[in-house]
């Protein structure tokens, strides 16, 4: 025999699900999440051309080139030595420059790029009056560079701001919305705890948020790694720890819906308009690296970011203020940062649960 | 006291707006109507009763139960609320199988229930059918059944004829009736006073936000001593008596009734005045009815609060 209270969760949880995955007023979360999905179609779509093209070039070249070949240019060699050696280049930029060197006097300086591939490698050859100046080696499939990007884009975009605004649209409206259609009293009509309610109601909106962005993880996972070939993706999957960061990304993802949730629950609970808690949580999120250490803790992303299981370098050159929202100076170790933002999400549904037994139904007011 | 409704000194403010103001009451079983005004704080008193909203002083008591108790308050209770919202996409018999469902009852008993209920306000054939495709009417009955749903003690109905239909009024009071009899309280409150006249038992009469009157109608009545009671007597010879009766000073005022087969009778003193009728009886003036003519809600309600307000 289960207890009340959890046949009563169940109920709540029945309701909330059905409501909140097919809310007319929540279809803009699936378009947000489905953004960063699009981002890797794109990438793929890119990379995937970029191969193929290296391919055609590499068929099309009379001479087999190889990275040791590749790596055989050197700068100073003429542009005859680099075709005796890697052959004639398949794409070939050339442009005059009118570069004045003296007083009336102007020089014509000829510049040419040669660019080569060993179908996994571009070579860039920039000759200046058919010396090699400058050389760049552009690694086209380099999946664990590729996977640096992956984690700026899931910690600066996705967590940030994908997470963040669908967990503001779902958990908020968990009772603002229902305030808003004036229905709200369903639910205290009946010989239900009110916190019982809040957690069915929390419970729900935690199902919709992680079906909802772990899909959309998963798929950017997918379309990121769908451009590799399988023997690039086996290897970064089973032998560099690709599967376990894609899990990572997945409890990442989860555990920012736990925590946001909370959040925005007790948001829609103490304010009528979203934009002011809004504005306050990524605000306060935003300067997180900037806090002293005890308020640190009250954050969501400083958890998160310490469970990120790549971290994201600064690029040289990067203001130091901005290069410390990029690092991670403060790191806590994994069941530390979990258990932390366990907390967090804790303290801030027990306040939920003070707030819900003191709302009224009024909604002339609302 | 666990068998009545108390309020004792309650007041709600909605910020500097009066709800209902240092009302004390003690509501027994049976049909109690609030009578008044739009604004005389009905539906406040319905809403601090059943919890939705918290009194800003004074303490509310539901037989026994503190009205921000509502795991064991609305297991007693069921409120008809005046809110026509409901949760969306779900049809008639879904809203009441959810409803019993959140009270915590296995999905069996949740669906038989769901189904008495749906029967007793007559909506089998569109149990089915999304409420968002309801007549008001309609709204209204699954409301009645929600709040008949799990058979409770106390039923709090706001205005729970509002557009239905003859016949359906009539079933719906038979329904209010019963459960009184059962020994239920049913607290409503309607505009419409001559069905309130018929069906209370009792009635709390408020005006701006105050409780200017409670109990039994007549009880009420009596109380208005400003006004003379009215009598309406059929009788043989209405000339004769009302000579009688002004002769010996029992009636303020006398009129032959319009079919001439009768007397209104005002008189300050209704219980002298009865007593002499009694006497004039027996002294062979043939009476065949006495009825009071103005111990009705509508009649209370116009001298206590003021003819321009009646609702009719």
């Amino acid at each position: 025999m289960k207890p009340v209270w959890w046949r009563q969760i169940r109920a709540v949880m029945r309701l909330e699900v059905k409501k909140t995955f097919f809310a007319k007023r929540g279809l803009w979360i699936y378009v947000v999440a489905a953004l960063p999905v699009f981002l890797f179609i794109a990438y793929a779509t890119a990379v995937s051309r970029q191969q193929n093209r290296m391919t055609e070039m590499v068929h099309k070249g009379k001479k087999t080139i190889t990275y040791e070949d590749l790596l055989a240019v050197k700068r100073g060699m003429t542009n005859q030595e680099v075709v005796a050696l890697l052959g004639e280049p398949d794409i070939h930029f050339y442009w005059t420059e009118h570069r004045q060197t003296g007083p009336k006097r102007i020089e014509d300086i000829l510049h040419e790029k040669y660019n080569y591939s060993d179908g996994q490698h571009w070579l860039y050859v920039e000759f200046i009056n058919g010396k090699a100046e400058n050389l760049t080696m552009d690694y086209g499939n380099n999946l664990p560079r590729d996977s640096v990007m992956f984690a700026g884009i899931f910690q600066f975009f996705f967590l940030r701001l994908v997470v963040f605004f669908g967990c503001l649209g779902i958990f908020m409206n968990l009772f603002r919305g229902e305030i808003l259609d004036r229905s709200l009293h369903f639910y205290f009509l009946s010989p239900i705890r009110r916190e019982v309610l809040m957690i069915g109601k929390f419970l729900a909106g935690l199902i919709a948020t992680c079906t909802i962005f772990v899909t959309s993880e998963i798929l950017q996972t997918t379309a990121f790694l769908w451009a590799y070939r399988p023997s690039v993706r086996n290897l970064y999957l089973y032998q560099n720890h690709g599967l376990e960061h894609a899990a990572a990304y997945v409890g990442i993802t989860v555990l920012a819906c736990v925590g946001y949730g909370a959040f925005f629950l007790i948001a829609g609970m103490f304010f009528k308009n979203p934009i002011v808690p809004t504005a306050v949580i990524l605000i306060w999120e935003g300067i997180n690296p900037f806090l002293p250490a005890v308020l640190k803790q009250f954050s969501v992303i400083y958890y998160l970011k310490s469970l990120s299981p790549v971290d994201v370098p600064i690029p040289p050159g990067m203001h130091p203020l901005l290069a410390l929202l990029i690092s991670n100076s403060d790191p806590v170790s994994a069941p530390v940062a979990i258990l932390g933002l366990l907390a967090v999400a804790l303290v801030a549904l027990y306040f939920s649960s003070l707030q819900v037994r003191r709302m009224e139904i009024n909604y002339t007011t609302e | 006291m666990n068998d009545r409704i108390l309020f004792e000194d309650v007041s709600k403010f909605y910020g500097e707006i009066l709800g209902v103001n240092r009302v004390n009451l003690s509501i027994p079983p049976g049909i109690t109507s609030l009578v008044g005004p739009n604004g005389s704080g009905k539906t406040t008193l319905m809403n601090l009763m059943t919890g939705l909203v918290r009194p800003s002083r004074g303490r509310i008591h539901v037989l026994g139960y503190r009205t921000d108790d509502a795991e064991n308050l609305f297991k007693i209770v069921g409120y008809s609320t005046q809110f026509d919202a409901f949760p969306r996409g779900l049809t008639g018999f879904q809203f009441l199988y959810s409803y019993l469902q959140l009270s915590g009852r296995d999905a069996e008993t949740a669906e038989r229930l769901a189904w008495q209920a749906i029967e007793r306000v007559n909506l089998v054939d569109d149990a089915k059918r999304s409420i968002a495709g309801y007549s008001k009417g309609m709204r209204q009955r699954i409301r009645l059944a929600q709040a008949l749903a799990h058979d409770p003690k106390v039923l709090v109905l706001d205005e729970p004829l509002n557009g239905l239909d003859p016949l359906a009024r009539s079933e719906m009071i038979a329904l209010f009736r019963a459960a009184a009899d059962r020994g239920c309280y049913v607290i409503i409150s309607s505009h419409i006073l001559h069905e309130v006249d018929v069906i209370s038992d009792q009635i709390i009469l408020l005006s701006n936000g105050y409780v200017v009157a409670e109990g039994q109608i007549q009880s009420v009545r009596s109380e208005i001593q400003e006004h003379p009671t009215k009598i309406l007597i059929r009788c043989t010879r209405p000339r004769e008596l009302g000579a009688k009766m002004i002769e010996s000073e029992l009636a303020t005022e006398v009129t032959i009734h319009n079919d001439g087969r009768g007397l209104l009778v005002k008189t300050r003193n209704a219980d002298t005045f009865y007593l002499a009728l009694n006497q004039f009886a027996l002294n062979g003036t043939e009476i065949e009815s006495i009825t009071p003519a103005d111990d009705d809600v509508l009649s209370v309600y116009e001298y206590l609060i003021g003819e321009e307000e009646v609702v009719r």
